[in-house]
């Protein structure tokens, strides 16, 4: 029988490996979706009590988080595209402009793995009519 | 299961009442989406909208001093006199959110005419950016008259998301963008810490409503005192609010996104936001606090004031000391910011009708001092391009107006007496004491915290000195590098002419605020009171909503 306390268990579990994940990783994408783990786990909580309850303002709760969640995640990928833009990296010890006057840059004792080399895209042979563009830079 | 006709007709009744009390938030909503729609329409795609913004948001004013309780007015059926709980009580239409309501339309008043001042938005981003602060103010409006914890969830979030981007608004600037990505990642794990004490409440209580919560607890606390589910879920909505009020173990997004992000967004960030968190703890508090007065020997109510007090103690002394070793100026007043909601934390240590009216004073008189000192650095920065401490060097020489009002906003943000500040500490530290002294009777311990908190609240005042003054005698005794004058405009003189003013005469005179702001702390006496909890009857408890699913 599965009673509240499993899913509460389930849920405290899902809400401290959110929490582990937002305070280890380095790429920003998986700091956000362990903060979005955080949220998935109290909604678990509020589903497993409005049914402990037999009332329906834990599935209020959890509709609510589930489009909060939303809009912050709209905000944030938004700015992390900008973010990766600017540097070509997700990795957030890139960040590091602002800080308090006469304090050194955070440096991790182990360094990255090396990104794997990124292929380059396949070249499509051309054919058909030659393209325009060479035909101006002849001109 | 079905709806009686009487039932709708009651809660139809309810709606038109609630409409009406809600009609100045009801304006910003339609601001915001008719700011979002004149971007469609060709003649007015490419105008600045902030003349029209300001305008919307001055008629959302004069609508929320019409609603304020002594006007006496009714509009309508709205007896505005008690708590009033509205929307199935989610909101709570008291003096308390009515003045805060107030309150935070005269900050956006007077932001969106800096905004107007400085041009942070230019013609093509305008819409953009009114529509962010409108939206932010709203949210924080919630904030203030949150009856429900969802409402509390939802507002918290409303106010925080469009922070997040203003934060980022100058989108060429890597600084901008750095301080957007603290404050987003920060903030979005804080909401879910926050959110994890929610459902923890709401869970054990089996509603979200705060004054059955506070009921519940008060009940509680005359058996075995709170479970560990509802201390533990107390704590954590208190760290999501620290986070807000950027209190110190969950303060380090401040300085960053101060620093990083336009001056104008410093002052929504440092004031307004501050003033609504302010306020969500005030209620969150007051509902954990009524049972540390039934009784000396209970836990919940003195273990949580016992760890507020020592967060405030801390927040206010290491905002103090981090801020003696800046140079950039929005970077001291970010730290500045930190050490005044330490301040501000210390007097909702003893969260009552006595404590919330001082603390309505503060946030009333912060609004005045620190628009004005954010004012000055974007007017300043807007000159010289520089937000560092060598721009406002002999600043009396080249702008004798803009260093006459930054010395003013520094004196009153020290707490000199003629000024607001002055009068805001004092109110403050007199609560600290009379509430030490009363205390002092039958709980010695507890007492002994108060006068701590005086101690430190003093000794505070004497470090922040060093940097406010420091600045004063940069601003005035040194010679510029510079020494060409800086033109500042009608408008931004007569914006800091009348902040600096109000300054002055609210720190002479005294008695209108305090009175104002005592009055609206009188809500705090006519909540659910835990007087006689014994005749609670038990099933307090349960929740609203039955099984069958029929609204009480």
């Amino acid at each position: 029988m599965i009673s509240l306390p499993h899913y509460l268990t389930v849920g405290a579990v899902l809400f401290v490996l959110g929490l582990i994940g937002f305070l280890t990783r380095r790429n920003l994408i998986v700091m956000f979706l362990s903060a979005e783990l955080m949220l998935q786990g109290v909604a678990l909580n509020f589903v497993a009590f409005s049914r402990a309850h037999g009332n329906l303002h834990g599935q209020v709760f959890a509709l609510f988080i589930i489009a909060v969640a939303a809009c912050e995640a709209g905000i944030a990928l938004a700015m992390f595209l900008m973010l990766y833009r600017k540097k070509r990296s997700l990795d957030i010890s890139l960040w590091q402009a602002l800080r308090d006057p006469g304090l050194e840059e955070t440096r991790d004792l182990v360094p990255l793995p090396a990104e794997p080399k990124e292929e380059p895209l396949p070249v499509l042979s051309v054919s058909g009519i030659e393209p325009a563009r060479k035909e101006r830079d002849h001109a | 299961m079905f709806p009686t006709p009487s039932f709708v007709e009651r809660v139809s009744t309810d709606l038109q009442r609630d409409l009406l009390a809600f009609l100045p938030e009801l304006i910003l909503c339609a601001t915001i989406v008719a700011l979002l729609l004149a971007r469609l329409v060709t003649p007015l795609s490419r105008k600045h909208l902030g003349s029209f913004a300001l305008l919307a948001s001055g008629c959302a004013l004069a609508f929320a001093i019409c609603f304020w309780p002594e006007r006496s007015a009714p509009i309508g059926s709205v007896p505005l006199s008690g708590n009033v709980e509205g929307f199935s009580s989610l909101l709570v239409f008291d003096t308390f959110g009515l003045y805060l309501r107030v309150f935070l339309l005269v900050f956006l008043c007077c932001s969106l005419w800096l905004s107007l001042l400085t041009g942070i938005p230019d013609a093509e981003d305008s819409a953009d950016y009114y529509t962010l602060v409108i939206g932010g103010i709203l949210g924080m409006m919630l904030m203030a008259s949150a009856n429900h914890l969802l409402m509390a969830f939802v507002a918290v979030e409303m106010a925080s998301v469009p922070s997040y981007a203003l934060a980022g608004f100058l989108k060429g600037r890597r600084q901008g963008s750095e301080a957007a990505l603290k404050y987003v990642v920060y903030g979005a794990s804080a909401s879910g810490v926050m959110l994890y004490g929610i459902s923890l409440l709401a869970g054990t209580f089996g509603t979200g409503s705060m004054p059955l919560i506070s009921r519940a607890v008060a009940v509680a606390s005359l058996g075995e005192g709170p479970t560990l589910p509802v201390l533990a879920g107390s704590i954590c909505i208190l760290i999501g609010l620290g986070f807000k009020l950027s209190a110190v173990p969950f303060h380090f997004w401040c300085p960053d996104v101060f620093s990083g992000a336009a001056a104008e967004v410093g002052a929504f960030l440092s004031v307004a936001s501050k003033a609504a968190a302010l306020a969500l703890t005030a209620r969150f508090l007051f509902v954990f606090s009524g049972s540390s007065r039934t009784g000396p020997d209970d836990l919940s109510g003195s273990a949580l004031a016992l760890g507020w007090a020592f967060m405030a103690a801390v927040t206010a002394t290491f905002g103090n000391l981090a801020a003696l070793a800046q140079t950039n100026i929005k970077r001291m007043l970010a730290y500045s910011t930190i050490a005044h909601a330490g301040i501000m934390m210390m007097a909702l240590v003893a969260v009552g009708p006595r404590s919330v009216g001082p603390l309505l004073y503060y946030i009333s008189g912060y609004l005045l001092m620190n628009l004005g000192a954010f004012a000055i650095v974007a007017l300043v920065r807007n000159r010289t391009g520089s937000e560092n401490l060598d721009a406002f060097r002999g600043l009396i020489r080249r702008a004798p107006l803009l260093a006459v009002g930054m010395s003013i906003f520094l004196l009153s943000l020290l707490g000199m007496p003629p000024l607001v500040g002055f009068a805001a500490k004092f109110q403050v530290f007199a609560v600290l004491y009379e509430t030490g002294r009363d205390l002092g009777g039958h709980d010695g311990m507890i007492a002994w915290v108060y006068f701590g908190l005086l101690v430190v609240a003093a000794l505070n005042t004497a470090i922040s000195a060093g940097y406010y003054l420091k600045l004063v005698k940069v601003m005035t005794l040194e010679d510029p590098a510079d020494p060409s004058p800086i033109r500042v405009s009608i408008g931004s003189g007569a914006l800091v002419s009348i902040l600096a003013g109000l300054v002055l005469a609210a720190g002479v005179f005294w008695n209108p605020l305090t009175q104002y702001a005592n009055r609206a702390s009188q809500s705090f006496d006519l909540a659910p009171k835990f007087e006689k909890p014994a005749k609670i009857p038990k099933d307090a408890v349960r929740p609203a909503i039955g099984p069958k699913g029929k609204i009480k």
